[in-house]
Parts: C-alpha cells; sequence; structure tokens
C-alpha cells in the first residue's frame, strides 16, 4: 500500500472516531491536523463541534507533535473537560513524558494513535512526496510506529519498515571522530546562525515553564542577545534541560528557521543517558529521570 | 539609465568592488544554509535561491553594539559607536520582495527619531537587485502590489537575460553613480529578450478592503480560530524582511558592559509584559492579531503602505504552519460577508 492510501485510511478513522468522541461528550475538544492553504500542506487545529470533525486529516505533512498544546505555556485550549489529541508514536512519547512529570493526568486525555509509516523532514515544499530522500531523519530510526497505549488506533495494516540509513547515528559517529576543537568549531558555526526565535522551545512539549530562565532579566541568568555568548549558553542549557526527557520528536531541528541540528544533541544525550544510566525516555511513566534520582548504583567513574 | 551586463562582467564588477575595499554582500551559503553575507570572492554568490533571511539585516543587523561602558572606581567612562565607522557597501543579488521592504524600514527608522545606526549604513549601501525568475506557492508579491521585476528600492535592478548576462537598469542616482564608475564593463543593450519572469500564483487581495476589515474588528472571535494554533515564537518575524522591532539590552558586569540592539518579535509573551507583570497580550491570539494589525492597518494609518512584501518566507517557516496569505484571503472572504 502506498503512503498516501494508508494515510487517507486513517484520516477517515481519525474524522470518524473524532466526531464520536465529540458527540457522546467523551471529550471537549480535539486537537488534530488539518488542511492549509498551500498543497499538501497540513496545519494544527483545536475542534469542539462533532460537526467540526470533518476538517482532520492526516498525511506527511502532519509533522507537528501536537503535545505542545496540552502543556501548561500554551493557555489557548479549553482547560475544562478531556482533551482528544492524535499522536504519532513518537509524539505519544512526549505525552508519556508528561504524565510521568504530573503535568497531564492520563483520565484527562483521549489519545487518538496514529499508525504512521513516515512524515516529511522539512515542510519548506509541503507537496513532495514522501520517500526515502525527503522523510524525516527521526523516522528513519523509529521502529515503533504503532503508538502503544493509546485510547483508539486505527486498525490499518502498516508494511515492514524500509531500511534506511540511520542519519544521527552516522552523524554522532562522525562528530565523536573530531577533536574536541573540530567539534568546539562545528557547533560554533552551527550556533552562530541562531537568531533567538526561539521556535525550538516553543514547539517542544518539555519547554512548558512559564517563564524560561533565558527570559529573566532580573537577574539575567544567560545573555538574551543573539551574540555566540547568548547562543552557545541557550544551547546548552536547552540541550541539559531536555536530557533524560527528550523522547525525539525533532520537533526543534525541524522548525529551526536556521537550520542547526538541534536534535543531533538531543541524540547524542539521549545516548549517553542509556549508556551511563540505562535510561530511555519516552517509554514507563515515571515521575523522575536519570538526572533527577540518585542510585547508589549510577556509574561513579567519573569522580576521580 | 539602461545597459547590458555580461555575467562575467558581473563576476569583473564584484571583484573590482571588492579589490577596492568596498563590501560586497550577497547571497552566499554559510553551514548549510543561503543567507546575505560579505563576499570574500564573487564566486561564492548564489543568485538561483531566496536567502532564508531578508536582506533588512545589512542596516538592521540581528544584533548590534550601540554602546560600550567601562567603571574604573568612581569613573564611567563611555564609548559610542561612530555610525561614521560603517562601511561603504554595495549588496548583489538582492530580492524584489527584499529591496521593496528597504523603503518600508526606511519610514519608520527616520520617522520622529532618526536611527543613525540604520540611516548610516543605508547612506553607505547601493543596492543591486534581481529580478525573479522563480516562484513557489509560498510566493506572493503580485498579491500585496508588487511584482517580480519591482524595482522599489534598488539602486541598479538586474533582469536576467534569454542568452546570459543581465539587463543592467538604473533607479536612483546611486545606481547610476554605480554604472559611470565601472561604465567599461556594461554595454549598451542590443535586441535582447529578458528570461520570463517568475509567476507568483494568482492570488490577489484587495489590501484595502482587508485593512477596512481590520479597522472594525479588533474584537473579533475569528482571530481565536486563526491563532489558537501560534505557539508564539519569532521565527516569522525574524525572516520577515520588513518586520523591525527590536529591543535593547546592557550585558556584562558593573565594571564594563555593552549596550546592544537586538530583533524582538510581537509573537514573544515578553513583548508587552510590563515590568507591573501585567501583560496586556495575555494571549498568544492578542499577538498574532497585533502581527496582522500591524501590517495591514497600523503601518498603513502611519505610512500608508502595507509592511509586506510577499516574500513567503514565514509561510514557509512557520513552525506550526500558519499561512498568511491564507489569513489574509479569510480576512477577505469575511470583508466580503
Amino acid at each position: 500500500m502506498t503512503t498516501e492510501i494508508i494515510y487517507s485510511a486513517v484520516g477517515e478513522a481519525i474524522r470518524t472516531e473524532a466526531e464520536r468522541v465529540l458527540a457522546d461528550g467523551t471529550v471537549a475538544a480535539v486537537v488534530g491536523y488539518t488542511m492549509a492553504r498551500r498543497k499538501g500542506s497540513a496545519q494544527p487545529v483545536v475542534l469542539t463541534k462533532p460537526e467540526e470533525a470533518n476538517q482532520l486529516i492526516f498525511s506527511a505533512a502532519c509533522v507537528n507533535n501536537l503535545a505542545v498544546y496540552l502543556t501548561k505555556a500554551k493557555k489557548e485550549l479549553p482547560r475544562e473537560g478531556r482533551i482528544g489529541i492524535v499522536v504519532k508514536s513518537c509524539d505519544l512519547k512526549a505525552l508519556v513524558g508528561l504524565l510521568g512529570e504530573s503535568q497531564l493526568k492520563r483520565d484527562s486525555l483521549y489519545i487518538i494513535g496514529v499508525p504512521c509509516v513516515g512524515v516529511l523532514g522539512s515542510t519548506l515544499q509541503p507537496s513532495v512526496e514522501l520517500n526515502a530522500e525527503t522523510v524525516a531523519d527521526k523516522c528513519r530510526e523509529c521502529d515503533d510506529r504503532m503508538p502503544q497505549g493509546a485510547d483508539f488506533v486505527p486498525t490499518v495494516a502498516l508494511p515492514a519498515s524500509p531500511a534506511l540509513e540511520k542519519k544521527y547515528a552516522v552523524e554522532i559517529a562522525r562528530l565523536e571522530a573530531m577533536t574536541p576543537a573540530e567539534r568546539w568549531s562545528y557547533w560554533q558555526e552551527q550556533f552562530s546562525k541562531c537568531i533567538k526565535c526561539y521556535a525550538c522551545r516553543q514547539v517542544c512539549p518539555f519547554c512548558f515553564c512559564e517563564q524560561c530562565l533565558c527570559d529573566r532579566n532580573k537577574p539575567q541568568m544567560v545573555e538574551g542577545t543573539p551574540r555566540p555568548a547568548g547562543n552557545l549558553a541557550w544551547h546548552l542549557v536547552r540541550a541539559m534541560h531536555l536530557a533524560g526527557r527528550c523522547a525525539g520528536c525533532a520537533e526543534c531541528e525541524r522548525v529551526c528557521p536556521m537550520d542547526i541540528p538541534l536534535n543531533l544533541l538531543n541524540r547524542k544525550m539521549s545516548r549517553e543517558l542509556k549508556e551511563l544510566f540505562h535510561s530511555e525516555a519516552g517509554f514507563e511513566v515515571r515521575e523522575k529521570g536519570p538526572l533527577a534520582e540518585y542510585n547508589e548504583q549510577d556509574d561513579q567513574s567519573f569522580i576521580k | 539609465m539602461r545597459k547590458q551586463l555580461s555575467s562575467e562582467h558581473l563576476t569583473a564588477l564584484l571583484q573590482a568592488l571588492i579589490a577596492a575595499g568596498t563590501r560586497v554582500v550577497g547571497p552566499r551559503r554559510v553551514a548549510g544554509i543561503l543567507l546575505y553575507e560579505p563576499l570574500i570572492t564573487p564566486d561564492e554568490l548564489v543568485l538561483d535561491e531566496l536567502p532564508r533571511r531578508s536582506v533588512k539585516e545589512a542596516f538592521f543587523p540581528v544584533c548590534e553594539d550601540l554602546l560600550a561602558y567601562e567603571k574604573q572606581g568612581q569613573q564611567l567612562t563611555l564609548q559610542d559607536v561612530d555610525p561614521a565607522s560603517f562601511p561603504q557597501t554595495v549588496l548583489v543579488g538582492v530580492r524584489p520582495c527584499d529591496a521593496a521592504a528597504i523603503p518600508v524600514l526606511d519610514a519608520v527608522f527616520s520617522w520622529d527619531y532618526k536611527d543613525q545606526f540604520f540611516l548610516e549604513r543605508r547612506a553607505r549601501t547601493t543596492i543591486i537587485s534581481l529580478a525573479c525568475t522563480s516562484a513557489d506557492d509560498a510566493c506572493f508579491c503580485t498579491a500585496v502590489g508588487l511584482a517580480p521585476d519591482e524595482p522599489r528600492g534598488a539602486d541598479l535592478m538586474l533582469t536576467p537575460l534569454e542568452d546570459g548576462g543581465y539587463l543592467a537598469e538604473s533607479h536612483s542616482e546611486k545606481g547610476e553613480a554605480l554604472l559611470e564608475a565601472h561604465a567599461g564593463l556594461f554595454s549598451e543593450p542590443g535586441a535582447v529578450q529578458p528570461l520570463p519572469l517568475a509567476q507568483p500564483q494568482t492570488l490577489s487581495f484587495d489590501l484595502k478592503k482587508i485593512k477596512a476589515w481590520l479597522d472594525e474588528h479588533f474584537e473579533d472571535e475569528s482571530w481565536d480560530g486563526i491563532a489558537t494554533r501560534c505557539v508564539g515564537c519569532g521565527s516569522c518575524a525574524f525572516v520577515c524582511p520588513a518586520c523591525h522591532c527590536f529591543d535593547i539590552v546592557d550585558e556584562g558586569s558593573e565594571k564594563s558592559g555593552k549596550r546592544r540592539k537586538f530583533w524582538d518579535a510581537c509573537g514573544f509573551w515578553k513583548f508587552t509584559h510590563h515590568a507591573s507583570g501585567h501583560n496586556p497580550r495575555d494571549f498568544q491570539p492578542k499577538r498574532y492579531r497585533n502581527r496582522i494589525m500591524h501590517k495591514f492597518k497600523y503601518y498603513d494609518d502611519k505610512f500608508g503602505q502595507t509592511l509586506c512584501t510577499g516574500c513567503g518566507r514565514c509561510v514557509r517557516l512557520c513552525p506550526v504552519g500558519i499561512d498568511i496569505a491564507g489569513v489574509l484571503e479569510e480576512i477577505e472572504k469575511k470583508a466580503n460577508e
């Protein structure tokens, strides 16, 4: 089956289910995707009436992690009643993390899972076909295409995953092979492009602080200007704050208007934590991540 | 003045300018993306793609120092940045949608307060624009009254020709001066055929009608529908050739530091956050409404034009797919109801 046929069946099932749960009062609103003006484009939408459910779609351009709309940093969604949300399995991992951090309650969610064969890496041109060239890098490493533990998942059979080169793994290996000076100059060049638009922060489900430390000016903890010092500080704060929490939806990287490979940092951190603490984010609801918990069995080899 | 310039002579022109110590800025690839950046050699120039950020940073940098301070004992020394030290610059390969935004910025930065940092750079810069021969479905310059060969803002405009090279037309004294100073490189135009211009999609907006609707609908429930999805980043404003809000901050220590001016955006929660803690735009749709109001009403009220040139950057780069052309279409539909 082609991607279009799979996603058209998924879209149909989502519309029917959303209409049902809005009509019978299971949910007060559904957060999903709808078409936008450009050919092939999609955008997030919040629906509250059953007759609006026919606006919902699913396609390879449905790239957003909608979990961000459920966080306390976003105040635009209705706060009363259960919320239905359309998630791919990578997005679901963010919900699992937010449940663990007591940001959401499971019984206030109605999770509509999407059987997923991948989404576009870039939506600069949303009408391009999904193929081995255009698929998002995160999808190349995905081994979890059917969301687990959702309230509803359309019954659509997925073809076997094609074997695609794991670009993050390759890129991390390339950077690890560099000397520290080379690596430093690589990241300096990447961060020099940063214009502090904070798109990476605003789309991140785990950046739910109502006031970001980096926005504070009394005292100013991090230089806010888009200059080398402030850029480096921001990206290090971001990477460290997400370590052990980021489950790899890669939204930060997709939305960066300056193409800074932000998820590469996240994946590297995630790999370190897996090696050091045998911990991977997004699989189970747990209150404390590896960096928030003290365990005598933890690796202490760094203490010399 | 109308001349012809071969591709080789464009390279020679840039080479001559660089050799003479002029700062030449044009689309150049930096760490994977195309930006308007100073060229070290003419072959770095990339002319077949719209740069990721607009040309506004040539006059209004992402971040710039305004002054430096140093305190020794009770003695405080202030060191001003001297705008007269800004280099003579030639911008080359500027897209018409970027060039047309420059007069829009001129109006703001020379209105009540004369911003020397902007104006001194502006005075020292000659703009060579390039007519556009390709567009995608995010481009909508024609819908806001401009065109792929719009000369507004350009001192000299290059139009690509079928047989290679360019037609070069001056649109200001600076443009003429550039033609005259390098007269040997330009020839009289023969019977030349310009390449077909880009065909941005057939959208067309009635900006007057849209403004009339905005005049009456500061409070309207449709803002929620349009902008609940907005996540409040600055991506749209920062890639916009016409957005010009900035913040000023002192950075450093008690002993020494700098006062800096840097880009700000009305999508940020912090943008209207008062010292009292009150925020008059406490809800994202109110912030997005300001973006539309400023571009299609407030700026027009004050300066009689629109604060959008249809470059489509915000459309392509919005993290949540907000399409300003789609929003304008929706508003025009409401205005027609």
